[in-house]
This record gives C-alpha cells, structure tokens and sequence, in this order.
C-alpha cells in the first residue's frame, strides 16, 4: 500500500506546464455544486409567506451573520461573503471524502491557501489601521526582547491552522485507505478459499460506513467551523473597531 | 510525467488555483445567494416599517373621524334641543294669542249683543209707550165721552207715558 498525496491528472502547457491535479478538478466540481445550490437556494426569496427552504436559508444566514458579528464585530460584516465561501468550500471539499473523491482539503496547498489569505488579511489590516510604523513597532511589544517570539507566533498561526486542517482530512484519507486495505486482506483469508465469491472483499461494506460518520461528516463540519472561526477571530483582532464599544453608548 | 504528486508538498498552481476558486465562491455566493437574502430581508423590513406607518395613520385618522363624529353629534343634539325649545315657546305664545284673541273676539260679540238688546229695548219701549198712548186716548174718549182740550190732553199723555215708563 502507498499513501499518495494527490493524483496529477494533466498538465496545462503553459508556462512550462501547469500540473492539474485532484485537488482542483474536485475544488472545481465542489465550486460548481455550490454555485447550483446557491442558485436554487437564492431563488424566488419573498418578504412574505416564506418557503421552508427560504426559512432554511434565513436561519443559516442569520446564523452566519451572528457568528461574524459576535466575533468580529458590526464593522466587519463585510466579510461575511469570504467567511461563507471559506466555510462551505472546505465543509464540501472535505465531504469529497464521502463519494470516493479525494477532498482537495486533503492536500496541504489547499488548506495554506486558506491560512495565508488569512495571514495576508491580518498583515494588511494591521498596516492599514496602524501604519508601516506601527505595524513594525507592534512585533517588539510589550518589550524589544520578544521580537523573535512575536514573529515566529505570526507566521506559526497560519501554518499550524493550515496543518490542523490538512491533518484531520488527510489522516481520515490515510486510515480509511488502511481499514480498506486490511478488511480486504481479512476477507482474502476468511473467504479467499470459497471459488468466484472468495475475490468479492465482502468485509469492506459496514465497518468504514461507520467510521466515514466521524472522518468524513463529522471531521468535515468541525474542520470547517474551526478554520473560519479562526480567520474570524484573527482578522477581527487586527480590524478593530475605530470606536472602542465602550464609548460608543 | 510524475502521476501522483508528494503527501506533504508545496505546489503553488494548487495554492492559485484554490486562490481562483475562493474568489469564484465569494463572488458567486455574494451575486446568488447573500445579495438576495439581504434584499429580501431590506425589502421585509421596509414592508413592516411602511405597515406600522400605514396602521399609525389609519389610527390616527381614526381618532380624528371619531373626535369629529362626536362633535357633530353633539352639536346636533345641541340643535334638536334648541329646535324643541323655539317650537315649545312658540307653540305656547301661539296659544296665548288664539287664546286672548278668542277673547276679545268674544268680548266684542258680548258687548255688541248688549248694544243690540239695549237698541230692542228702547224700540220696544218706545213702540209700548205710542200703543199706549193712542189706548189711552181711545179709552180715555170712549169714558169721559167729551174732548178734553188740546193742552189737558196734551198733559194728560205725557202723565200717564211718565208713570207707565217708570213702573217697569
């Protein structure tokens, strides 16, 4: 058996040749189906006599509008749009996992895309609202000594998020491919000897239907939330709102 | 050509391609789907504020309607009650007049009917009073056969008128 990071599937001839890989056909097919779903779940909204999908869609936006606003702040609602692509891309990529696919989360450049538009996000807020200056001076406070420690603490926070991330759906990737391997091996020597029927891996069908719940489902939904929390909670830290609260009643 | 990339490796036209399809997303979802719901959710909000609006002025409208209605009522109660007040006074100066009226009207055939008895009576009495005479003059002739002269007769008559005249 080998672990494989993903399958390249052709080359773009260009610039000396762009590998297409897994992760983007799928990234592709997972950009395609959200697109169809928000069509249909963005259609025929009325003010009046919502439908139970309509109500459906009002619930998880409101949901989504209340996360960003207790995390982030009023100020920042614009990034609701970023913070809804973000999680629902890498909820469906991860839930790839389920039909056979291999998620594009699953591949570590997908998830630092992720973490370093969260890291560029911070740099840029903390320039923007403090200046070059300021910005700079912040890495030696409190004291000059921890310098290094602030910096390496910027550039660990998008890489330890992008690692958790590709950690969980790959090592779902890799126990599943082993549990296959092994319950086909059990079946080989149980049922190998049985003529025709011995070579059908019967033990395969159950047991990863089982564990796919927490790989797959659950991993997926978790890995989701907590990489959009984090942009959540670091953006919103480095965009801070003008007026402190306090003052604002 | 290599046919599956490393586990763990860094491939940037990955890293740009997932950067593409974010970007896709995030505009995607904004047209689709969020720029929608917050329509929807404007357009709810300014139909509820424009019906508060709508049932603030209905009431107000209301309570003016009321307000005028009950003026209104008042008032022409108001003027039933005056209208009642006139045509009793008046009624009743009406029935005094008729009344003083009838009155006089009644006073007057009295006093004429007493004019009129007066003028009989004298008529009467003048009428008796030549009947009289000329009896007298007759029986008076008949008894004492002779011809008094002209101015005991004349005496005589006036005499005898006199005392019939008083003893009514």
């Amino acid at each position: 058996m080998n672990v494989n990071g993903p399958k390249i599937l052709f080359k773009i001839p260009v610039l000396g040749g762009i590998p297409v890989t897994e992760t983007v056909v799928n990234g592709w097919i997972v950009v395609v189906i959200l697109s169809v779903l928000c069509f249909f779940l963005g259609r025929n909204l009325s003010a009046r006599n919502p439908s139970k999908k309509q109500i459906f869609v009002e619930k998880i936006f409101i949901m989504l509008q209340n996360l960003i606003k207790g995390t982030m702040g009023e100020h920042n609602m614009f990034f609701l749009p970023y913070i809804g692509a973000l999680f629902a891309y890498s909820m469906l990529s991860s839930l790839c996992g389920l039909v056979g696919l291999r998620a594009p989360t699953g591949d570590l450049n997908t998830t630092v895309a992720f973490a370093l538009v969260t890291f560029f996000l911070i740099q840029f807020f903390n320039i923007k609202n403090k200046g070059v200056g300021g910005w700079l001076k912040g890495f030696t406070e409190p004291v000059a000594v921890i310098t290094p420690l602030n910096l390496i603490s910027e550039i660990a926070s998008p890489i330890s998020m992008a690692f958790r991330h590709f950690g969980n759906i790959a090592s779902g990737i890799v126990i599943t491919g082993l549990i296959y391997g092994a319950l086909a091996g059990l079946s080989n020597i149980l049922l190998g000897w049985i003529p025709v029927v011995g070579s059908i891996p019967f033990l395969q069908a159950g047991l990863p239907a089982i564990l796919s719940i927490y790989f797959d489902v659950f991993t997926s939904f978790l890995q989701a939330y907590i990489i959009s929390m984090l942009t959540m909670v670091y953006v919103g830290g480095a965009n801070e709102p003008k007026v402190p609260v306090a003052q604002k009643q | 050509m290599e046919k599956f990339q490393k586990f763990v490796a860094i491939a940037p036209w990955t890293m740009i391609f997932t950067w593409i399809n974010l970007i896709i997303l995030v505009l995607v979802m904004k047209k689709l789907l969020f720029k929608p719901v917050m329509n929807m959710f404007a357009q709810r909000e300014n139909e509820v504020n424009s019906m508060y609006a709508n049932a603030e002025e209905a009431q107000k409208n209301a309570e003016n309607m009321e307000k005028e209605y009950s003026e209104k009522l008042s008032a022409a109660k108001e003027e039933a009650s005056r209208i009642m007040k006139d045509a009793t006074h008046e009624a009743a100066l009406r029935g005094e007049q008729i009344v003083s009226d009838a009155q006089q009207k009644a006073s007057a055939i009295v006093t004429k009917a007493q004019k009129e008895i007066e003028r009989e009576k004298e008529a009467a009495v003048s009428e008796i009073k030549q009947d009289i005479a000329s009896l007298a003059v007759n029986i008076a002739e008949k008894v004492i056969e002779k011809d008094l002269n002209e101015t005991d007769h004349e005496r005589l008559l006036e005499e005898f008128i006199e005392n019939s005249g008083e003893e009514k």
